[in-house]
């Protein structure tokens, strides 16, 4: 990732850092000891399949991949579906992170429930209520055409339904990462800015962007990545015509049994994945854009790559060029309505951008209104409008033990499987962010790549380790919690490390050195100075980890057996004919419980805080 | 600086506390019921099948074997091949029988125990619906499903969902080989008999005239039920159970049986599982024609026990795909042919999709 060379270039490490040595990496053994178990070990066992035929070295899956272009386009659909839900994700999530990291504290945190919204409905349930949204006969043709702006209803089962789907669910990845990094971003800098006369765009563009590029660049990596793996909200709200590649890999696996090639594809995109990565750390990773001071500091750093040079190059001028143009019109403005001392400063922009923000977190909390309304209705279906008032559907997951089970097993299972994700994987991310490592890259390649190999595989290389395990060390790994949290916690270590990485870049290490020299231990420094300043970002990589386990089904799936029941697996068994409404009440009871949960928090902190 | 979220880092520990208490929790407070001598734990598709089953199929037969064995039904992955392999081959058998599609079964060879049932219900059962290690247990029909409210004219045939002209409406149709190639070389004038060996060039020709006029390619049978039901679509072909919900929840909605293309889910046993005997048993009882009686009161699949229907009322043995009348009308799936096609049917369905 980015931060490092970051690190270097805001701080010149040089100066007071000695050159790490060989203990310097020792934060990395457990998470490497954690992956290498639970999922390095496995996987690269079934992957080996692929370059087998019958027990015999063989190139066949590889050459059957070439031979049809089916892996190749779909995989070309595959990143296009990913770059663009990352594109969109991205830009339409910085001005709500800007929004709510200036709001003022008792706004941003009502405002955060809102962005949350969409992480505590089920993905089953969300594509569902998109499907009825944006139907023919949905709510959303409906008022369009009511209001006069189309004739015909609007198509939009095709690459508009997949991106709304996709941007829906990815989108809080990205608006909490940003704004974890904006919350570290000292406010006195843009006045600083503008005292020196930096008008708002300038001080924005030049002074407050360019700090809050490491968010970015954590968020649309994570989101990139995330979104390389999704198959059935594409699938669903594509109208059929949307190939993931996610999905080749699961018919192979599941319905032909071809281990060895659903390992060629999965391989493929590995491959891909990790190109991708690298010219992004390369083009991200090196460049500040130009004319922020850290660029200006980092120096040596930015010539050593031609990518990264050109990355600086069109960042610098991508910079130059809208703060010219904010210049301008700050100018234009001026002239039309001059700045007098006698009536305050007309804060244009800001209205702007609430208005931006407002109308994307109506966007993001839309389906999980849709589906408060819906879980009352009388009918057997999701529909607009619900047919009726009736608590049927609520009975029936109040009065059902499996639905209880499965509700606290997936809150424990969520809990602790993101606290072990935390303890191993902060210490990764403090090293990979403060320390020169060599291999940075390598490191980092392999720490994301749980998130890039597709579940169904870590789904079936888990099941057969945990069988040994349970068979040579008596554990009973499969059908238990245990299991779960395992294998939960090593898919939630990429959202861990990527975005304490991200609220680490602009740590200012001088902060601890001065609790050292007060006498603070190392241990002290961090619970008392680092880890307060980081919170917001620690809080994020909590949440992104619970949730990555919250709403997870295949490993649930296949390594329970259908023992360990828990909430996607129970919704999912409920979907066999139907989306039924009860599942809308499931998810409405789980936003009420989390809301709930985050409002007793924050009292309980409010308290303590007051005492 | 000013960091305010939501959650503190004292609630987290707090919240961890109570996670760790709560994992705890189910096994400690659900008393053990007093449990049969031996436990049998079997795969079924769960959702309305964990309701039909527990009552029409585990509890008859508990109640029967009471104190000597139970069995216990728990909800697997659809199509759970990998999960049956990964099971047998490291011995770990977190299921001991299972309910598998035959074309699942056709991709277990070797995975699988003989059942050697000779001489019980199971010698009533279709010889197209058993094996020597499969059990015939419910029979699934591809049919065609439309909006009564919407279409003028009803659609017969496969021939008449591919007729835009004539059956104006806007379709759907399952994105996958599996029944769409069959319903293609019958839209395409093919008589049922000769479907198999399917003549995939003339499949592919026959969806070409198609492919345009096809709305949405469905891929969940929950999303064909839901666009049925919300008339996201007007026809399309689907599961008879998954229509039938539609027309239970009281929508306008009709499904035409002839030309259905029907398909077998049956009992399996897991090699080399320690409770084979036992599972024999419960296959057995499965197999009756009373036992498939009583869940069919909650579910509309077929039994595949032709005594099933001296047990069951008239009106439901006209929902479900072995009702005699349909019988005939039905294309039954040829999985031997599947079996050694499924790979090359795939790969050509997947390049005809991406082909614009």
């Amino acid at each position: 990732m980015t931060t490092l060379n970051q690190m270097r270039a805001v701080h010149g490490d040089k100066v007071y850092k000695p050159r790490p040595g060989w203990h310097a990496g020792l934060p990395l053994v457990p998470v490497f000891i954690f992956l290498a178990l639970f999922f390095f070990f496995p996987v690269i066992q079934l992957l080996s399949l692929s370059v087998q035929t019958k027990g015999e070295l063989s190139g066949i899956h590889y050459l059957r991949l070439v031979e049809s272009d089916v892996y190749v386009r779909s995989l070309l659909i595959t990143l296009k579906v990913a770059f663009y839900t990352t594109l969109i994700c991205v830009v339409a999530a910085y001005p709500l992170a800007y929004m709510l990291a200036t709001a003022s504290g008792q706004t941003r945190n009502s405002l955060i429930l809102w962005v949350l919204m969409p992480f505590w409905t089920s993905f089953l349930v969300r594509t569902f209520a998109w499907l009825v949204l944006l139907g023919r006969h949905g709510p959303l043709n409906k008022y369009l055409i009511e209001l006069g702006l189309l004739s015909e209803p609007l198509e939009f089962f095709n690459m508009l339904g997949t991106m709304i789907g996709m941007v829906h669910a990815l989108m809080p990845l990205a608006v909490m990462t940003m704004l974890s990094v904006m919350e570290t971003i000292d406010a006195n800098l843009p006045k600083a800015a503008a005292t020196l006369g930096a008008r708002g765009g300038q001080a924005f563009w030049r002074i407050y962007f360019p700090l809050s590029l490491p968010g970015l660049a954590a968020g649309g990596l994570l989101v990139f990545i995330t979104a390389l793996g999704f198959f059935i909200t594409p699938t669903i709200l594509g109208g059929g015509r949307i190939m993931m590649i996610a999905q080749l890999i699961i018919e192979q696996v599941e319905q032909l049994l071809n281990w060895g090639f659903a390992g060629a594809i999965a391989l493929l995109l590995l491959l891909t994945a990790l190109v991708v990565f690298y010219l992004y750390d390369r083009l991200l990773g090196m460049s500040t854009l130009s004319g922020s001071g850290a660029a200006d500091r980092s120096g040596a750093g930015l010539g050593s790559n031609p990518i990264g040079k050109a990355g600086v190059w069109i960042g610098g001028i991508f910079i130059n060029a809208i703060g010219w143009v904010c210049d301008r019109f700050g100018e234009l403005v001026e002239v039309v309505r001059p700045i007098r001392p006698d009536r305050p400063r007309k804060t244009m922009s800001r209205t702007v951008m609430w208005i931006t923000g407002i109308t994307i977190l109506v966007f993001l909390s839309a389906p999980s209104f849709f589906v408060v309304p819906v879980s009352f209705t009388g009918g057997g279906f999701l529909e607009w409008p619900p047919q009726g008032f009736s608590t049927r559907w609520y009975d029936l997951v109040f009065e059902s033990a499996t639905w209880r089970a499965a509700g606290i097993r997936s809150f424990s299972v969520g809990v602790i499987s993101a606290l072990l994700a935390m303890a191993i994987s902060v210490p990764a991310a403090f090293v990979l962010t403060r320390q020169r490592l060599k291999g940075r890259t390598l490191y980092m390649s392999l720490l994301l790549s749980p998130l890039i190999i597709p579940r169904i595989l870590i789904a079936v290389a888990l099941f057969y380790s945990y069988a040994y395990a349970d068979r040579f060390l008596q554990i009973g790994l499969i059908g238990s919690s245990l299991g779960l949290v395992l294998g939960h916690a090593m898919l939630a270590v990429p959202y861990v490390v990527v975005t304490v990485m991200a609220v680490l870049k602009n740590y200012d290490y001088r902060l601890d050195q001065a609790a050292w020299s007060l006498g603070a231990n190392k241990a002290r420094t961090l619970w008392h100075i680092t880890f307060p300043l980081i919170r917001a970002g620690l809080l994020a990589a909590f949440l992104f980890a619970f949730v990555t386990s919250f709403d997870e089904l295949t490993i649930a799936l296949f390594v329970s057996g259908g023992l360990a029941t828990t909430l996607p697996k129970q919704m999912w068994d409920d979907a066999l004919l139907k989306v039924s409404p009860g599942l809308a009440a499931a998810s409405t009871l789980i936003l009420i419980f989390v809301t709930s949960m985050i409002f007793l928090a924050e009292f309980l902190r409010r308290k303590a805080a007051k005492s | 600086m000013r960091i305010k979220s939501a959650v503190s880092r004292r609630s987290i520990l707090k919240g961890a506390g109570v996670g760790a208490a709560a994992v705890a929790f189910p096994t400690v407070l659900v008393p053990r019921k007093t449990r049969a001598a031996v436990q049998i734990t079997v795969r079924d598709p769960g959702g309305p099948f964990e309701k039909a089953f527990g009552e029409g199929l585990y509890k008859p037969f508990n109640e029967k074997y009471k104190g000597q064995c139970e069995v216990i039904g728990v909800a697997g992955k659809h199509e759970p091949t990998a999960q049956v392999k990964a099971m047998v081959d490291t011995k770990t058998y977190t299921w001991d029988a299972a309910l598998l599609s035959m074309s699942a079964h056709d991709a277990l060879p070797g995975y699988l125990e003989p059942l050697e049932l000779k001489g019980t219900a199971y010698d009533e059962l279709r010889a197209e619906y058993k094996t020597p290690t499969f059990s015939g247990n419910d029979v699934y029909c591809a049919v065609i499903g439309y909006r009564t409210d919407k279409v003028k004219k009803a659609p017969k045939s496969w021939a008449d969902l591919w007729n835009v002209k004539d059956f104006p409406g806007r379709r759907s149709l399952r994105k996958y080989p599996f029944d769409t190639i069959e319903e293609a070389l019958m839209a395409d004038g093919v008589p049922t008999n000769k479907v198999y060996p399917c003549d995939f060039d003339r499949a592919f020709k026959s969806l070409d005239k198609i492919k345009k006029d096809v709305a949405v390619w469905w891929d969940q049978g929950a999303q064909a039920s839901q666009m049925l039901k919300t008339n996201e679509v007007d026809m399309l072909p689907c599961w008879n159970g998954r229509i039938q919900a539609v027309i239970d929840d009281g929508a306008p909605v009709a499904m035409e049986w002839n030309q259905n293309i029907a398909g077998v889910e049956g009992w399996c046993i897991l090699k080399g599982t320690p409770k084979a005997e036992w599972c024999r048993k419960f296959i057995a009882f499965a197999a009756e024609g009373k036992t498939q009686a009583g869940w069919v009161e909650h579910l509309t699949y077929g039994p595949t026990n032709p005594n099933a229907f001296k047990f069951i009322k008239p009106e439901r043995a006209r929902l479900v795909g072995t009702f005699p009348e349909y019988q005939t009308q039905a294309l039954l799936i040829d999985n031997g042919f599947w079996g050694k096609e499924k790979d090359k049917a795939i790969d050509q369905f997947n390049a005809w999709m991406l082909k614009g």
